[in-house]
């Protein structure tokens, strides 16, 4: 029970991270389907990190440089949407759906050549990050503590905040639901959701090292993240683009996505001899019902996905 | 005078949509090869030419004619179902629906396909069909989805992509060989559902995987192009693409054309998966934790294809060239994944496509109003 | 500030040229402290051209620009904001989930260390709302509020940042005669408090009523300027046109035969908020005549319309053409059975605006024998054909004939396009919805002409309109709908724009039975 607890907790904040990265994206205007992507880049930073850093170093300290890195990969490699839909108006389904393919390749590709280096018959893509791992996690009784789960609950109530009680948050608002308004008080719209998307890379960045630090030590690389970051897409259209129903949404996908690790800990599940399959794809099934029933009402940002484009007013 | 004229036919030239497209997907992979090749010098810069030589070689490197043949055979085998995935997402986003669970539905085309053969013996021609109806249903799936309940096409095409991969993978654990995680091989099973090769394999140095499936193939991409651009179908699926509202206003029946799309769609990615699985060359692996990329791959072929089903036949045998060639590289020294790394910057690249034909045409447009100003 | 200029800005001999035409054409605009100037031009006449090299959108070719008798450049729209030039423009910039007071602050927030401070804004609001008469409710949502209050909040975000020259485009076409009576008052005011107006406008009754000068532009070019005083409304229509034009076409009585579009108990459930939209709405349109939806926009004109051409279900009520019911036909069935529907956004619903024009030309019959094989073959040859012969009979321009791609085509000829298809289907009732909207006159006299003919032709036309000179002229009945009913029923003849007025504004109301 306390697994399924600790697993539930684990992988809702990675999709509080990464959803609420989508929510500042699409609040600014751009539909960022690149957050897949984004999350393999991210953990990609941080799992690298992890394997080179000296695990004997204070804790916070290995905590905050995984951070630190995850955060760097994932703006930098937000960049690259941010350039091509906004400045240069790209489909963004398109570009969101390159950035995630290059992330599986690039990531796998760094790693290898990694591997390869240090040893030429290690041709896998897998790092390793078991002792350093110890570090982001203090155990409570038998609950394994994860840090992480407190940036993501500090990134939700941050969210809110930004969003709702700042001048950033306002202009960014402005920006996706009706970019000429902005405009026309002397808001730059490219400037705005720029931020947005770097914003959304910083959180999507630091969701794919949580993902990959969930319950084990090692990543192969060649499986990317295996849909989360469009399972956050679905959370974040389950809250309605607002961090706290986000928060909640994510909870309930957390929970079902836990499911499947630890099912056959509970004895009425086990016995009821359900393949494991079944409980792999729980968290997809869930998220296609949740929306189907959601979509129709939904309250997108007015003008998300479509570039801006000054000279059309 | 004579300059001048020069300079305006040079200037139509360019102004053609088609030679266009054709300039942007040439630059597309020149780009791609460019970036490919430093990474390649980030990696090992020593080998680095020899290696991006050995991608774009392909099966040339081999010195003889005949396993050159056989090779090239292997790389068509594996094009005619990237062609089919990539016409899938091309017949859909004329609808203006980006089907990226194309993925799925090859992966449902696939356990079909095997379902049929491998547990219960049926011919390959019931098989295609079967890998058809497949693809189909999920492309149904998502079209009723998006018709009825405004579900974005990608989201759903995406959890489906999930959900039919281990569907697929607890379909097939019934027929998998005891030792391996691998499907029992069709050959050693039943041989009435390997693809008929109609003596093709000839050509290519008796290279059995080659089969009707690639003819096949790429008559379905000259039917598509037919489809779009002559028939009322065609009419209405691209009115709908460009202008959902207009093609609602003139009766149009868009939530079924939505889901016939799609339908259309799914069945085509379905059919490509049949076309590779049907031959033999791979057997599906029931412990695999990830969706295959065929139906990805596709994404980059239908827009490095310029969208036009012809374009897609080239464009797909392009991809699958520089994918088969990454296999040749030298394993202990690059990760072969160079390859799907080339791909997905050259689909990244495709964004700027329209960017670039509108830079073009307003150099030309612009050109045209000096040469105009200086006459006079 | 010290500057003794008597204008508070001025523009001098701006000239804009955009490829193949020339928008402005040294033209002079030169704005007094503390009046109201009004911009007289039709649709295409250079207004919004000169508005955006004001707004530094444009960078004229030649001309200055001087604020307080000093030469100034402005760049982009946040110079004209330093220079305290504010606009409310035609299409309301408001963000639609956004309180009033959000969309007033927005852009010029006071903040605390990047907090918002609301109530520092929200004292100055009321202070701005109390001041000049603007009644605001600072926390509703843009969404639920009316579109005068959508104005007024338009305005306060001018006041709310000082702006001294105050540019109001277009501001009635969405007002009840009410609201615009509130406007002029407003704008009154704003001018005695020292504030210096521009506003521009087609409407020559509007700036008679408020102006104190006017200029005129017609294509591009500067015409004059006169005093409101010395001048009337038929001087101001001669230079804004240049010859005298009888806006009110010419036909002859006609006697209405059988009924064509029969419509009974009809109510129509709305897209934007929780309520129906139409209402209960009876009424019949007969053989050889017009009848005229007249009203403010946004009073349930397009879903009416929705309801009766099948995009939109109706929720109850009952729909005959012709004596069949179609209350349940697909939009399609409707278009065969007879109906043709000139629809509100041509942009939107009229083309698909990467086809060609043939293509465009035969939207509504493509899947007939004479275009299609029963195979499911375009005919393109006949499809060519046929669009050659519209072009020709309905004079409708464009570069490359029938291959040109409807996007490039102009307004006024996209819309000739639209007439020429729907016309030519030959249709029991022709549905045009605000058939005019943004052309010029040549382009109004042309399809008031082809709709006159529809019904001397002995076919039913429903004209859907908001503007009541259009209503009187051309229509035999007029239907007047007021927040999803149908309010009134008139006789040209019979009435007066006054008359209309106060039905359209829910201040009167009498029985209406089908």
């Amino acid at each position: 029970m306390v697994l399924l607890l600790q697993y539930t907790l684990l992988f809702a904040s990675v999709l509080i991270l990464v959803a609420l990265g989508g929510c500042f994206s699409e609040h600014s205007g751009v539909i960022n389907l690149g957050l897949e992507g984004i999350m393999v880049i991210g953990a990609l930073g941080g799992a690298l990190t992890l394997k080179y850093i000296n695990p004997s170093l204070p804790k916070l300290l290995i905590v905050l440089a995984v951070l630190g890195t995850s955060i760097l990969c994932g703006v930098i490699y937000s960049m690259l949407l941010a350039f091509a839909c906004i400045n240069f108006k790209a489909d963004q389904t398109l570009v969101g759906t390159a950035l995630n393919m290059l992330a599986a390749a690039a990531a796998t590709v760094i790693v290898k050549s990694i591997n390869i280096a240090e040893n030429p018959d290690n041709v896998s893509s897998t790092v390793q990050y078991v002792t350093a791992k110890k570090a982001l996690v203090v155990n409570i009784g038998k609950f394994q503590f994860n840090w992480f789960m407190l940036v993501a609950l500090i990134a939700l109530i941050a969210s809110y905040i930004v969003l709702y009680k700042t001048r950033f948050g306002l202009r960014l608002m402005a920006c996706g639901e009706h970019p000429q308004a902005a405009d026309s008080v002397g808001i730059n719209v490219y400037t705005m959701r720029w931020a947005g998307v770097l914003i959304s890379g910083l959180l999507a960045g630091i969701g794919g090292i949580v993902y990959i630090t969930a319950g084990v030590s090692e990543w192969k690389f060649e499986n990317g993240v295996a849909g989360f970051g469009f399972l956050a897409l679905a959370v974040m259209i389950f809250g309605q683009w607002k961090p706290v129903n986000i928060g909640l949404a994510a909870l309930l996908f957390g929970f079902f996505r836990a499911l499947s690790n630890v099912y056959s800990g509970f004895d009425f599940l086990a016995a009821l001899n359900i393949p494991g399959s079944v409980y792999n794809m729980m968290p997809y099934i869930i998220s296609l019902i949740v929306l189907a029933l959601t979509s129709a009402n939904s309250r997108a940002p007015k003008a998300e996905g479509i570039p801006y484009d000054k000279g059309s007013r | 005078m004579s300059a001048e004229n020069k300079s305006t036919e040079k200037v139509s030239f360019f102004a053609r949509p088609a030679v266009q497209s054709i300039l942007a997907s040439l630059l597309c992979i020149v780009f791609g090869l460019l970036i490919g090749y430093i990474a390649l010098l980030f990696i090992n810069a020593k080998g680095a030419t020899e290696a991006i030589i050995t991608i774009i070689k392909n099966y040339f490197t081999y010195p003889t004619k005949a396993a050159a043949l056989k090779y090239f055979g292997n790389t068509l085998v594996k094009a005619a179902p990237l062609l089919m995935c990539a016409l899938s997402i091309q017949f859909c986003y004329q609808a203006g629906l980006f089907n990226i669970g194309a993925a799925g539905q090859y992966v449902a085309g696939a356990g079909a396909s095997l379902f049929c053969a491998l547990k219960l013996g049926l011919p390959w021609y019931v098989c295609l069909i079967a890998a058809f109806v497949a693809g189909g249903i999920f492309g149904i799936v998502v079209g009723i989805l998006k018709a009825y309940l405004n579900v974005n096409e990608v989201i759903s095409g995406i959890m489906l992509n999930w959900i039919g991969l281990y569907t697929v993978n607890m379909l097939l654990s019934g027929v998998k060989e005891t030792a391996s995680p691998y499907t029992v091989t069709l050959a050693s099973t039943n041989k009435a559902a390997v693809l008929p090769s109609i003596g093709l394999e000839k050509f290519f140095s008796n290279n059995k995987y080659v089969t009707i499936a690639i003819p096949l193939a790429i008559l379905i991409a000259v039917l598509l192009k037919v489809i779009l651009s002559m028939t009322v179908f065609g009419y209405e699926i691209r009115a709908t693409g460009i202008a959902k509202d207009a093609a609602k206003y003139s009766g149009m029946k868009e939530k079924r054309n939505i889901i016939l799309t799609l339908f259309i769609g799914g069945a085509l990615a379905g059919l490509g998966a049949a076309f590779l699985y049907l031959t033999g060359y791979e057997q599906w692996s029931v412990t695999q934790s990830s969706v295959p990329g065929m139906g990805f791959n596709g994404i980059a072929a239908t827009f490095l294809g310029g969208l036009d089903p012809i374009g897609t036949i080239f464009a797909s045998y392009f991809i699958q060239h520089i994918t088969s060639g990454g296999s040749y590289l030298d394993k202990n020294i690059y990760p072969s994944q160079i390859s799907d790394f080339i791909s997905a910057i050259i689909i990244y690249l495709c964004g700027f496509v329209l960017f670039f034909k509108y830079f073009l045409n307003s150099r030309i447009r612009n050109k045209k109003n000096n040469a105009e100003g200086g006459n006079k | 500030m010290a500057e003794n200029s008597e204008y508070a800005i001025e523009m001098l001999g701006i000239t804009k040229r955009f490829p193949g035409i020339i928008a402005n054409d040294n033209v002079t605009i030169q704005l007094k402290k503390g009046e109201i100037h009004a911009l007289l031009g039709e649709n295409g006449a250079g207004k919004s051209t000169l508005m955006s090299v004001l707004f530094g959108l444009y960078q004229a070719e030649e001309g200055v620009i001087k604020k307080d008798g000093k030469e100034v450049v402005i760049n982009n729209p946040n110079d004209a904001n330093d220079l305290g030039i504010g606009m409310v423009h035609q299409h309301f910039k408001l963000v639609q989930c956004f309180s009033v007071l959000d969309n007033i602050i927005l852009g010029d927030e006071t903040v605390k260390h990047g907090f918002l401070q609301k109530d520092v804004a929200r004292k100055k609001i009321i202070e701005l709302s109390e001041k000049y008469g603007l009644k605001v409710d600072p926390d509703a949502k843009i969404e639920d509020i009316t579109v005068g209050m959508q104005q007024r909040t338009e305005i306060l975000k001018m006041l709310y940042r000082d702006n001294e020259i105050l540019i109001f485009d277009e501001p009635t076409a969405v007002l009840t005669p009410a609201e615009i009576d509130e406007l002029m008052q407003i704008m009154k005011n704003l001018a005695k408090e020292g504030k210096s107006i521009l506003f521009i406008s087609h409407k020559l009754a509007e700036i008679m009523a408020v102006a104190d000068r006017c200029s005129v532009l017609r294509r591009g070019k500067y015409i004059g300027t006169v005093n409101i005083s010395e001048t009337n409304q038929e001087e101001l229509s001669r230079m804004m046109i240049g010859r005298d034009v009888q806006l009110v076409a010419t036909k002859e009585d006609k006697e209405p035969g059988k009924v064509i579009l029969h419509v009974e108990n009809m109510t129509v459930p709305s897209k934007l908020h929780h309520n129906n939209a139409v209402k209960n709405v009876s009424f019949d349109v007969r053989e050889g005549e017009i009848v005229c939806i007249a009203g403010i926009d946004g009073n349930g004109q397009t879903e009416l319309v929705y309801g009766l051409s099948g995009l939109e279900n109706i929720t109850t009520g009952k729909i005959e053409l012709s004596g069949k019911d179609i209350t349940h036909a697909s939009i399609r069935e409707r278009s065969t059975s007879g109906m043709s529907h000139i629809p509100e956004d041509r942009h939107k619903h009229g083309l698909v605006l990467d086809y060609s024009l043939a293509y465009n030309l035969v939207l509504q019959r493509y899947f007939e024998p004479e275009f299609s094989t029963g195979a499911g073959f375009l005919k393109k040859n006949e499809i060519n054909k046929y669009a050659e012969k519209l072009i020709d009979q309905y004079d409708i321009r464009s570069s490359q004939g029938a291959v040109t791609s409807a996007r490039s085509m102009s307004g006024g000829n996209q819309q000739k396009a639209i007439i020429a298809r729907e016309i030519d289907k030959n249709p029991d009732l022709l549905i045009a919805v605000q058939p005019t909207r943004g052309l010029d006159v040549g382009a109004i006299e042309y399809i008031h002409k082809q709709l006159i003919a529809q019904r001397d032709s002995g076919h039913a036309v429903l004209l859907v309109s908001l503007e009541l000179e259009e209503v009187m002229s051309i229509s035999d009945r007029i239907l007047v709908m007021y927040e999803g009913e149908i309010v009134g029923e008139f006789e040209p003849k019979k009435t007066t724009p006054e008359e209309l007025g106060l039905y359209m504004a829910g201040a009167k109301r009498k029985e209406v039975g089908a």
